[in-house]
């Protein structure tokens, strides 16, 4: 069957768990950002033991698959007194592991910066936060954007793991009407179809913005 | 001290940072001191929970051996099909003719942009239709999909990452399209990706455990079905197949970082154009960026 009439027919099962997903993968990204600046931040501050735990998040988040975090966090905290809904689950989790790619993608694009901009702008006068909101971020947020697209696509994408707690996104949409239809092509290839759509549009914003900001040379 | 935000302090200022220094380490002494009253609180401390983690007779033949050695076998065969289909993309992608140019092009922007889940259950179930086939072979097709999508820019980077005069070079030599390809681009684009191909096959290695939703017997599932024996501890299971990951993903992503770090020495920074599902390698990037930085700081500043 065409996966397009099929996601026609079905529709109403579809359209609630992508609307789920878009809500949590949104919120997610606007955590992550914070996340990813607080981490980002400790970084590249002058106290070690903030660096240390920076650096410790980092690794442990980036080298440990998610589903594994989505697990210890949906099955294995409850054993610690903690309980959170699916969608709760998802959205923090989500946070805490986009955020520690955030936070290298914003560390690097602060570094990025060339030492004699900051320098300048105190020798005239300006202080931190000046130096920070006037000179530096501005100059940072440029290179920054491009890899904050890709983040975005890829925090859009891993937050479908979301179904394995039991939230309902598309995907387990998907799932039922492969069981219950017996046409999994045509069910999964209609929640695919999401994604191509969303992700696709996702990708031209971020590039126009790119292309907006770039610097004129 | 070398970000760009900060400068050597003063006396004032070193002495914040003394103050600020003894708060966040008892805030961390703090945050740690917590989570361990809350695992003693809740009895997870209780020896019969970790057992079958020491029993090196059966729980870790069941468990790490067999699990982890599924997540071996899916990975590495994973990789060898997504190296290959990748590499035969990314020269369609360059080719001349507009229409492989299109189909690889369609392949590697649609298969980019649907989550991997999404692929592993297409590729078990929807092939399931018609052919028996196993879940490994499943996850293999899922894994293989996405990946080849993602090296395939890889290696398109690479090959674009090179001089235009390399090949114009070659072609002023005599060489046909395919001589100057095998002799003098690919040698150099390939030998220039590798770290990124290293570091995306670290990504494939943590992506395996999305076996699980297909029922495949990886060091996940099997901690799973550990777990769901009487001593009923999910909590240390997942956490011990967490760490069985982490064990084998870190040394993947160590490789890289230091391939990495050892080609910009030589070749310089190749930067690769990042995008989707490249996330892991654009971290790697910056990562370099920052071992370069450290390596900069320690040479003695003789100049000034």
């Amino acid at each position: 069957m065409n996966p397009i009439t099929f996601l026609i027919d079905n529709w109403d099962l579809y359209w609630p768990g992508f609307v789920r997903l878009f809500q949590a993968a949104n919120l997610a990204f606007v955590f992550a950002m914070i996340v990813g600046v607080i981490i980002a931040s400790f970084r590249v501050s002058p106290i070690p033991p903030l660096q240390r735990f920076a650096a410790f998040y980092v690794t442990i988040f980036r080298n440990t698959p998610l589903l594994i975090i989505f697990f210890l966090f949906f099955f294995g905290l409850p054993k610690l007194g903690f309980t959170f809904t699916p969608f709760t689950s998802t959205v923090i989790v989500m946070s805490l592991y986009t955020g520690a790619y955030l936070s290298e993608t914003v560390r690097s694009g602060i570094n990025s910066v060339d030492t004699g901009q900051a320098e300048a702008a105190r020798a005239i006068g300006l202080k931190f936060s000046e130096v920070l909101s006037d000179v530096v971020i501005p100059q940072a947020l440029r290179t920054v954007v491009g890899p904050i697209g890709n983040l975005y696509i890829a925090n859009a994408k891993n937050t479908v793991i979301g179904t394995t707690i039991g939230l309902f996104v598309e995907t387990t949409a998907a799932q039922r009407l492969a069981n219950s239809t017996g046409l999994p092509i045509a069910a999964y290839a209609a929640a695919a179809i999401f994604f191509v759509v969303w992700l696709l549009i996702a990708a031209q914003v971020f590039t126009s913005i790119e292309q907006r900001v770039a610097i004129k040379r | 001290m070398s970000s760009v935000l900060t400068e050597d302090l003063g006396p004032r200022g070193q002495r914040r940072v003394q103050i600020a220094n003894w708060i966040s380490l008892i805030v961390i002494v703090a945050l740690i001191a917590f989570v361990i009253s809350r695992i003693a609180a809740t009895g997870n401390f209780a020896p019969e929970l970790y057992e079958q983690f020491t029993d090196f007779d059966e729980g870790w033949t069941q468990f790490v051996i067999a699990g982890l050695g599924n997540t071996i076998k899916a990975a590495l065969i994973a990789m060898v099909f997504a190296t290959v289909i990748g590499f035969i993309l990314a020269l369609a992608r360059i080719a001349k003719n507009p229409v492989s140019r299109v189909l690889a092009r369609v392949y590697i922007d649609v298969f980019r942009s649907i989550p991997l889940l999404l692929l592993i259950l297409f590729g078990f179930f929807g092939i399931q239709q018609f052919f028996d086939i196993s879940q490994l072979t499943g996850l293999v097709i899922g894994l293989t999909l996405y990946n080849s999508a993602v090296l395939a820019e890889i290696f398109r980077a690479g090959i674009l990452s090179l001089s235009s005069g390399q090949s114009e070079a070659a072609y002023s030599l005599g060489m046909t399209y395919w001589q100057a390809m095998q002799l003098v681009i690919l040698p150099q684009a390939v030998r220039r990706m590798v770290p990124a191909i290293v570091a995306q096959l670290a990504t494939l290695t943590k992506d395996t455990s999305l076996g699980f939703v297909i029922g495949y017997e990886e060091a996940l599932r099997r901690a799973g079905a550990l777990a769901q024996a009487p001593p009923s501890n999910q909590l240390q299971a997942f956490v011990f197949a967490g760490i069985l990951y982490f064990i084998v993903i870190f040394a993947l992503s160590r490789i890289a970082r230091r391939l990495e770090v050892r080609s910009r020495k030589r070749y310089g920074a190749a930067k690769l154009e990042g995008g989707a599902g490249l996330e892991d390698i654009d971290a790697l990037g910056e990562e370099a960026d920052e071992d370069e930085l450290a390596e900069r700081e320690q040479e003695p500043a003789v100049s000034a």
